[in-house]
């Protein structure tokens, strides 16, 4: 038996020896698996991460965060903004040897927006009414109205570019993804990893990153581990070469000379607090703005986060057309907590009646702590906060329900969304609603004007006046940005690694050890 | 026999259908539907495109008819595919079971040697210094969190000594959540070892069998530890049973790839067919196990006869 023992733990050590990854790998672990390799089918940020790899877009946004040709080498927009039409390079390659064509395109925009696939993005296209083929190169998309966010989604991930021959395919989306992107799928076990391999035939015409071709590496292998503590110990011994690192260890991390920590910014993130608003007391702007007024925000970022993220605003984030905080910081408002406790007391809320609610938020990336920040600061102006933090799934759920719920106590949570541009204010606060809470004829009105204006101008008009209505109502209490998977730590002795903006991680100038 | 089987199967039949009402039902008091969760982030889907998904999914039918359609596709062997991605449950479930397993039956292969070796020594060598060590030893190892252990182990064998890879799959990557898995539990049985064997080498056909001069190592192993070994091996079982679900909080630190892992991210993201599946697997082998028990009982102890 002691034998048996001794030549287990033996055998054991000499095949993890002999089983070290392949030297021209990068690893790059995260704490979740995506859902779906199929653009149409997921909307996490874990599977856009990955879909970037293996996908382009018609555009792409350049590193400040401006629009630029990809697949497309141009496009035009006609005046009256309801017909597009971009023109394709002539020489893209599918990872399975097949040309890049109009009808690729065609192929991908009708799966999306008109397929029996019921397809998660098909709103954010806006109202296609057609998608024509002009000539080879050639692709017209035509709306139902002008929509002001049409050419900044082409560069989107929900916009990526399938090939047609993924029509063949049984398993595409769970087993096989073809596209024309710097890395190509060899397998993907659920729950565990993807395997990409290097797309010896890339060309890079768009990416914000310092490689004209192929990447570096041979293959990018994705891994899936929950816990933080062993993603770290994984990039300590080498195995691992990009974590999603546990925010409790950033700062040690970024003290160590073999590990450079990124931190990504401008990446479209809001994190702000919302409310239950069809029941007492938030349906009274007087409550939601004490809760604004009670929180001293900059503290409690810094106690919780320090430097890792920023102050946010605006309803919609930094680098997002439209963020103006000079602006925003005219209609929020200010930490100011005799002011909260006036207005508590204007409700009727005092030492002897304090205000009862439920402050909830989802797992992860400190924001429990975030919470406990605002309960404590809550609680200095006599609203007696408790914390419920549950999985994100539940959380949007609960949302909507709480909307919908006629009694029970004030309800309000910490809520995050992404988006690269202010048409998410749309989608959040329009009738009804992403959770069917706040909203406004008024709000609807402007909202509407911010899909259909074509100027520039006349959109930041429009979207300011949205931003005035939700922060002088203080419907969406702005927090901070980013909020989640913003930050990479990774081993020095693979260097190259870049974010473009959008939190796209740039895996294909990476040095592989 | 046969009829003591037949009796534990009808029993074990029964219980696996009460799980997976139970588990049906209650799986529907969370808040949030497995559509609503999907399309959550989903950019401005209107209610009516829901109600549409829900439609073509079936889950817009009342619960007891859903379950219904459930148990009859179930018994033809039909686990259905999954709300995320449409992938055959029967096929995930599976291609990570055996990882599971593996990984249990590991950790209980560790546990027994080092808990049956440590009970038996403390039991022979009782009230010694040695005894109190051992024993010692094995308190610490039951109140070890998995989770901590595991930490432990892989600062020390992965990232001090480097002798084995942090996470993934395949042999190597077996041994520290083995060992995490085994070392709490080898302190259980170590504790049981001890106690069922002071009691036997106290009973009189121990002492008899020392009376006729057989050499005392036949007298430890043939009679006393066949003798003691009933009560632990039946503990082995529920061990198992226990390790199978230790086991999701180790396949989290290891990042091993077994059916607990996707099991959580099925609850997370309600996708009702995985979590089903899942429990229905969970309690086919649950039961399995107790029955093989049972038998191993009845073979090993003649006089037991239910």
């Amino acid at each position: 038996m002691r034998s048996g023992y001794l030549s287990f733990a033996i055998g054991a050590l000499a095949l993890a020896v002999g089983s070290q990854a392949a030297a021209q790998d990068i690893v790059w672990a995260r704490d979740g698996d995506i859902d779906s390799l199929d653009p149409h089918r997921a909307t996490s940020t874990l599977s856009r991460q990955v879909w970037y790899q293996i996908y382009d877009s018609l555009l792409e946004f350049a590193a400040d965060g401006s629009v630029v040709p990809n697949l497309a080498e141009s496009w035009e927009v006609s005046d009256d903004g309801t017909v597009i039409t971009f023109v394709l390079h002539d020489d893209i390659v599918c990872h399975d040897g097949t040309a890049f064509n109009a009808d690729d395109v065609v192929w991908t925009a009708n799966r999306a927006i008109f397929g029996d696939n019921p397809s998660l993005t098909r709103s954010s296209w806006g109202d296609v009414s057609s998608v024509d083929r002009i000539d080879d190169l050639t692709v017209a998309f035509t709306l139902e109205t002008p929509f002001g966010a049409f050419v900044p989604f082409m560069a989107d991930q929900f916009t990526s570019m399938l090939c047609d021959s993924n029509a063949d395919a049984e398993d595409f989306g769970t087993g096989s993804a073809i596209g024309t992107g710097p890395w190509s799928l060899a397998s993907w076990s659920r729950g565990s990893e993807i395997v990409l391999e290097a797309n010896a035939d890339y060309v890079n015409r768009g990416r914000p990153v310092d490689n004209p071709g192929a990447p570096l590496a041979d293959r990018l292998v994705v891994r899936t581990m929950p816990e933080g503590q062993t993603r770290v110990a994984g990039l300590r011994t080498g195995e691992l070469n990009v974590i999603v690192p546990p925010i409790q260890e950033v700062a040690s991390l970024q003290e160590d000379e073999e590990v450079e920590v990124f931190v990504a910014e401008g990446t479209g993130q809001n994190m702000f607090l919302q409310f239950a608003v069809n029941r007492p007391p938030f349906d009274d702007p007087r409550a939601r703005r004490a809760v604004s007024h009670a929180i001293d925000k900059d503290m409690a970022i810094q106690i919780v986060f320090g430097d890792l993220v920023e102050r946010q605003y605006c309803p919609i984030s930094r680098g997002v057309f439209g963020n103006d905080p000079e602006f925003c910081q005219q209609h929020d408002q200010d930490y100011d907590p005799e002011r909260a406790m006036e207005l508590l007391a204007e409700l009727g809320y005092g030492p002897d009646n304090p205000m009862e609610v439920v402050l909830a938020t989802w797992t992860g990336d400190n924001r429990e702590r975030m919470l406990q920040m605002i309960q404590n600061q809550l609680a200095q102006v006599g609203i007696e906060a408790s914390i419920e933090v549950m999985d994100i799934g539940t959380l949007n759920a609960r949302d909507t329900q709480e909307n919908n719920r006629e009694d029970g106590p004030g309800y309000m949570d910490l809520m995050g969304w992404t988006w690269f541009d202010p048409d998410l204010l749309y989608l959040l606060w329009h009738s009804p609603g992403a959770y069917e809470g706040f909203h406004t004829p008024e709000l609807d009105a402007v909202l509407e004007e911010t899909r259909t204006a074509i100027d520039p101008a006349e959109r930041e008009a429009a979207v300011q006046e949205a931003f005035r209505i939700l922060l002088e109502d203080a419907a969406q209490v702005p927090i901070y940005t980013p909020g989640w998977l913003w930050l990479y730590a990774v081993s020095a002795d693979t260097p190259g690694f870049t974010i473009g903006p959008f939190n796209r991680a740039q895996f294909s100038a990476m040095e592989p050890s | 026999m046969a009829r003591f089987l037949v009796h534990r199967l009808f029993a074990a039949v029964l219980t696996i259908f009460v799980t997976t009402i139970a588990v049906s039902m209650l799986i529907h008091l969370v808040p949030g539907d497995p559509v609503q969760i999907m399309y959550a982030q989903s950019q401005g889907t209107t209610p009516e495109e829901l109600d549409a998904v829900r439609e073509r999914l079936g889950l817009d039918r009342p619960l007891v008819e859903q379950y219904i359609s459930y148990l009859g596709r179930t018994l033809r062997g039909d686990l259905g595919v999954t709300i995320r991605g449409e992938q055959p449950v029967l096929e995930l479930l599976l291609a990570r079971l055996p990882n599971t397993l593996i990984l249990a039956a590991s950790a209980l292969f560790i546990a027994s040697i080092i808990g049956l070796s440590f009970g038996f020594v403390a039991a022979y060598k009782r009230g010694t210094w040695l005894d109190t060590t051992l024993m010692t030893t094995a308190i610490l190892g039951v109140s070890m969190p998995h989770f901590w252990l595991g930490l432990i182990l892989l600062f020390y064998f992965a990232v001090q000594l480097g002798w084995f890879p942090v996470a993934g799959s395949g042999f190597p990557n077996l041994v520290l959540p083995a060992m995490t898995l085994g070392l709490t539990n080898a302190a259980i049985i170590a504790r049981l070892t001890r106690s069922s064997m002071i009691d036997i080498f106290d009973q009189d056909f121990v002492r008899t069998a020392h009376a006729k001069g057989l050499p005392k190592a036949v007298v430890l192993y043939r009679h006393a530890l066949r003798a003691g070994l009933v009560p632990i091996v039946t503990m082995m079982g529920l061990q198992f049973t226990y390790m199978m679900g230790g086991a999701i909080v180790v396949e989290n630190v290891f990042g091993w790839n077994g059916v607990g892992r996707m099991a959580i991210q099925a609850i997370f993201q309600r996708d009702y067919p995985l979590i089903q599946g899942f429990i229905l697997m969970f309690a086919i082998v649950v039961v399995l196990v107790s029955i093989m028990m049972d038998v191993v009982y009845v073979l090993l102890d003649p006089r037991i006869r239910h």
